[in-house]
């Protein structure tokens, strides 16, 4: 049993320690966000691919609550709907987003070398576990939030015990017809969990699925939807929206794959070009407080920072098996898998 | 006798002046500078855009040459030719399913003494209003294969294994759309039919012909400008969405053009591509436009004359619970079934626990209205550039219709054409078309409403034309000449004689431009900043993730609020004196 631990707690350390470079001694200390400054400003634009609107919203509230005076503008979608928002700015030449937050690594691996983000690190960055520190050494991006991907399912329609236990699992026929998945075109969670399971499993995994007919949404929430609509059984979701669904009287459920939960890590940054830098870096900062922690265990969502805990009927990160691809797997992977998926699927 | 004195040379000639330039500008109707303008006005709104597309249709990748590669990369594709031949076939059939719904409604309530004709408008309103993601939703809880009401109550009833519908199939696609597109057949059918005096069909019955071929064959063909400029919106209308094909058409499989550009503008961005690829849709109009032309060229189709009519209603005995039986069955595909399911979900705490009495609450409403930072906000944001974008989009085709059917300046089919161009052109290429031209400097109009209500107007402008052009031909033109005769100039005769004559199909025009406008959705997708957030975007935001009470929520306020600026409307306007209501 404890070697079973053992072996669990290094998986998962060392699942985490691939997207956190040894090299933190790089990331310079910052300087502490100027409040006055941006309460001059008076408001920050915030794109936002991370969980679901309402916990956005959340989160903006929260923000504004704290700091009267500055308007928090949510802009709330799917990472490559964000992503191409983001895009078709800088295309347009407009610095209309200040702060940029999306759930595919890739897309600041992309943007990183144009030089488009700011290099400034925030006193909060110190206080956040340490398994999500210092995912860019050169301190242009941060994590600021966290999520899983687990089998979730309805239960009035199947018992727990024969929900699928792993990942494999949920491709065996006798679910034809019963499961329902995102789209790696728009999900940026969606993406990387397709980047993982061509990892583990190959491309079959996908031509089995394809065989029982799964019900393709855009983001991963559209899972939630459709367990609770009774329409599909089973899915491949966030372990988050579907709890958050959940206590509010939706009959779902969630599975922890014996195989590994997807261990999503989401970063924000600072575009250079912002026109309220000041309010930006008060927002990214809050971002990384508890109060934004508070609000995300509020909404079932995983907090960053240790010692808080997280919401009744979810499981601490660190208890959970995870897996996850590396930052050049995802980078290189979303936009293969994403082509993949059109062949295969059609859509 | 060598010269006439003075006094003696008539006024008029006296008058003549040397031909020179400031002698002509002064002769100059105060008219053609409005139209100069109003010229001016369709270049910017129409002309700027389009050029830019096919401009860059043409261009390398990054800007720098021209080349041909992005058509070729565009046609050579297999997903893109799918794409396309997807969403011709949705087209035509969402415009021969809606025909099929609205021709015999629109008859019924307007030429029969069929009861309960009130009540029918209402429904067709409620189904025009319904932005069609919204109903696409409700049709998903209605007729989803495993879980949708319907097939739950055949399972229940027959003991079968499977439902007996499923949404989310090509059938399936084209009616969740069409439900939502029959009322602009009904629209113009039914306004135009309302034109259509008694005479005609008296005269077809002296001849000894019944009530169903008379109908056929001399009431139905009178307004087939009408049934003809429904079938075409409804078909552009069709392979323009975005909300639907994304909603209930991805599940199905089923790609379609909206979807595919869609796609073009994942990273890494391939704008040029896309702008290839949304020519064909360009050459469709054209074509269609040109059909229609040939086809009403030379016919008459006038109903409205300078002596007065009497419009008859057909007792229809006991057919009469047929037509109603029918309506009926529309009303309640469109507007009551799903509008049932939605409402459920919007008071429910968790929709999937259904109807009970612990599952009720207003939470949902509280949320979108008082918590959420956006929506209450995207509300008024919403109505306030439908209605200006009605304003001007109808102005503009008022004026332009006129132009054209009186013939006032050569080359005016092509700016018919450019009124009607836009529409083919999806939303989201018209966006980007915007996007280009205008919203980087140097005219910077990025996040700012203007954008929003110009890109709206140029996509509604096709709407306020072809209900302007089919209104102007029905007006015959000897009143005019009389206002001209007795010195009226061309202001005087289309602000004083051709506006309040037509002012029951303008107000139409106005509604009609205006509800499609409040719940605009793949244009708005990319215009709208934080600043001028729009409701549709933040529906479809909170469609995909699972938020279904909060849109169900929402879209039951946006409902409401239409139809009451509707019913208000409606009121203030009151009704044409000429034609008497039975």
């Amino acid at each position: 049993m404890k070697r079973r631990r053992f072996l669990e707690t290094s998986a998962a350390a060392s699942a985490l320690a691939a997207l956190a470079p040894a090299v933190i001694s790089r990331a310079r200390a910052g300087d502490a966000p100027d409040v006055e400054g941006a309460k001059k400003e008076g408001q920050v634009s915030w794109y936002t691919a991370h969980f679901d609107t309402q916990t956005a919203e959340g989160v903006g509230n929260a923000f504004m609550k704290k700091y009267p005076g500055i308007k928090a503008n949510v802009f709330r979608s799917t990472a490559q709907v964000v992503y191409q928002r983001l895009s078709q700015d800088m295309r347009a030449g407009v610095a209309e987003c200040d702060v940029f937050s999306s759930t595919d690594v890739g897309h600041y691996i992309h943007l990183k070398p144009s030089g488009v983000f700011l290099e400034w690190t925030p006193p909060n960055a110190a206080n956040v576990a340490p398994a999500f520190k210092g995912l860019d050494p050169d301190g242009q991006y941060y994590v600021t939030s966290v999520g899983l991907i687990c089998i979730t399912y309805n239960k009035s329609k199947v018992k727990e015990s024969e929900v699928p236990k792993s990942w494999p699992e949920l491709t065996d026929p006798k679910w034809k017809d019963q499961v329902s998945v995102g789209h790696p075109g728009f999900s940026g969670y969606v993406g990387t969990w397709v980047v993982e399971m061509r990892k583990l499993y190959g491309w079959q995994y996908f031509e089995k699925l394809k065989a029982i007919n799964p019900q393709i949404g855009r983001s991963i929430n559209d899972t939630v939807t459709m367990l609770n609509s009774g329409e599909r059984t089973i899915a491949a979701g966030p372990e988050a929206t579907t709890l958050e669904s959940a206590a509010k009287g939706n009959p779902l459920g969630v599975v922890y794959p014996s195989d590994g939960s997807l261990l999503m890590v989401s970063p924000s940054a600072i575009m250079k070009n912002s026109k309220h830098p000041n309010a930006a870096k008060l927002f990214m900062d809050f971002l990384m407080g508890p109060e934004t922690s508070e609000v995300y265990v509020e909404y079932f969502q995983a907090p960053i920072l240790p010692g808080i805990k997280p919401a009744a009927g979810a499981k601490p990160i660190s208890e959970v098996k995870t897996i996850r691809p590396t930052i050049d797997e995802i980078t290189t992977g979303i936009p293969e898998v994403i082509k993949q998926w059109r062949d295969t699927f059609g859509v | 006798m060598a010269e006439l004195s003075p006094s003696l040379i008539p006024r008029a000639a006296r008058l003549r002046e040397p031909d020179g330039l400031r002698a002509r500008l002064r002769r100059l109707e105060p008219a053609v500078v409005v139209w100069l303008l109003l010229i001016g006005l369709l270049l910017f709104l129409v002309v700027g855009p389009l050029l830019m597309l096919v401009v860059q249709s043409f261009q390398h990748e990054g800007g720098a040459g021209y080349t041909l590669e992005n058509y070729f990369a565009a046609f050579t594709n297999k997903h893109h030719l799918e794409a396309l031949e997807n969403s011709l076939l949705l087209g035509a059939g969402v415009a021969a399913l809606a025909a099929v719904f609205g021709v015999p409604v629109a008859w019924a309530v307007s030429r029969t003494d069929m009861p309960g004709k009130d009540l029918v408008r209402v429904m067709v309103l409620g189904a025009f209003v319904t932005p069609p993601y919204l109903g696409a939703i409700g049709w998903i809880l209605l007729a989803g294969p495993n879980a949708g009401w319907i097939n739950r109550i055949w399972m229940a009833l027959s003991g079968a294994e499977h439902g007996i519908v499923n949404i989310f199939t090509f059938p399936g696609l084209i009616l969740s759309i069409a439900v939502y597109s029959y009322p602009y057949i009904f629209i113009f059918t039914s306004a135009a039919l309302d034109a259509v005096s008694s005479e005609m069909e008296d005269a077809a019955h002296i001849l000894g012909s019944g009530g169903l071929r008379t109908t056929l064959k001399v009431t139905l063909p009178l307004v087939w400008p009408a049934i003809l400029g429904g079938l075409i919106i409804s078909f552009l209308e069709a392979i323009a969405l975005f909300g639907t094909p994304a909603i209930i058409g991805l599940p199905a499989h089923i790609n379609v053009v909206t979807t595919q550009l869609w796609q073009l503008f994942e990273y890494p961005v391939r704008a040029e591509v896309a702008a290839a690829f949304a020519m064909p849709l360009l050459g469709i109009t054209a074509v269609l436009f040109w059909v229609q032309r040939r086809t009403f060229g030379r016919k008459s189709f006038v109903t409205i004359t300078g002596k007065g009519g009497e419009r008859r209603l057909i007792k229809l005995g006991n057919w009469r619970w047929l037509a109603l039986g029918y309506t009926a069955f529309v009303s309640s595909i469109s507007v009551v079934l799903p509008f049932l399911v939605l409402a459920q979900a919007a008071f429910s705490r968790a929709w999937g626990r259904g109807f009970s009495l612990g599952n009720l609450t207003l939470s949902n409403f509280h949320y979108v209205l008082v918590e959420h930072t956006t929506a209450g906000r995207s509300i008024i944001h919403s109505f306030t550039y439908a209605a200006a974008t009605a304003s001007l989009a109808l102005l503009l085709a008022l004026v332009v219709a006129y132009i054209v059917n009186r013939r006032l300046l050569p080359w005016s089919g092509v700016l018919a054409f450019l009124c009607v161009a836009p529409f083919v052109i999806p939303g989201i290429v018209m966006a980007l078309g915007y996007y280009a031209a205008y919203a980087s400097p140097p005219i910077r109009l990025y996040g700012t409403a203007a954008l929003v209500v110009l890109a709206f107007t140029a996509r509604f402008l096709p709407i306020a034309y072809t209900n302007s052009d089919a209104a102007m031909r029905s007006l015959n033109p000897e009143m005019e000449d009389a206002v001209r005769i007795l010195g009226g100039g061309r202001l005087t005769v289309l602000g004083k004689v051709v506006a309040p004559l037509l002012r029951r199909s303008l107000i139409g025009g106005w509604i009609l431009v205006f509800i499609p406008a409040t719940r605009e959705l793949s244009a708005a997708i990319f215009l709208t900043g934080p600043d001028t957030q729009v409701m549709s975007v933040v529906l479809y935001e909170l469609s995909g993730e699972g938020n279904f009470e909060y849109v169900a929520a929402l879209g039951g306020v946006l409902l409401v609020a239409t139809v009451v600026i509707v019913a208000v409307s409606s009121r203030l306007v009151g009704r044409d004196f000429m034609l008497r209501r039975g």
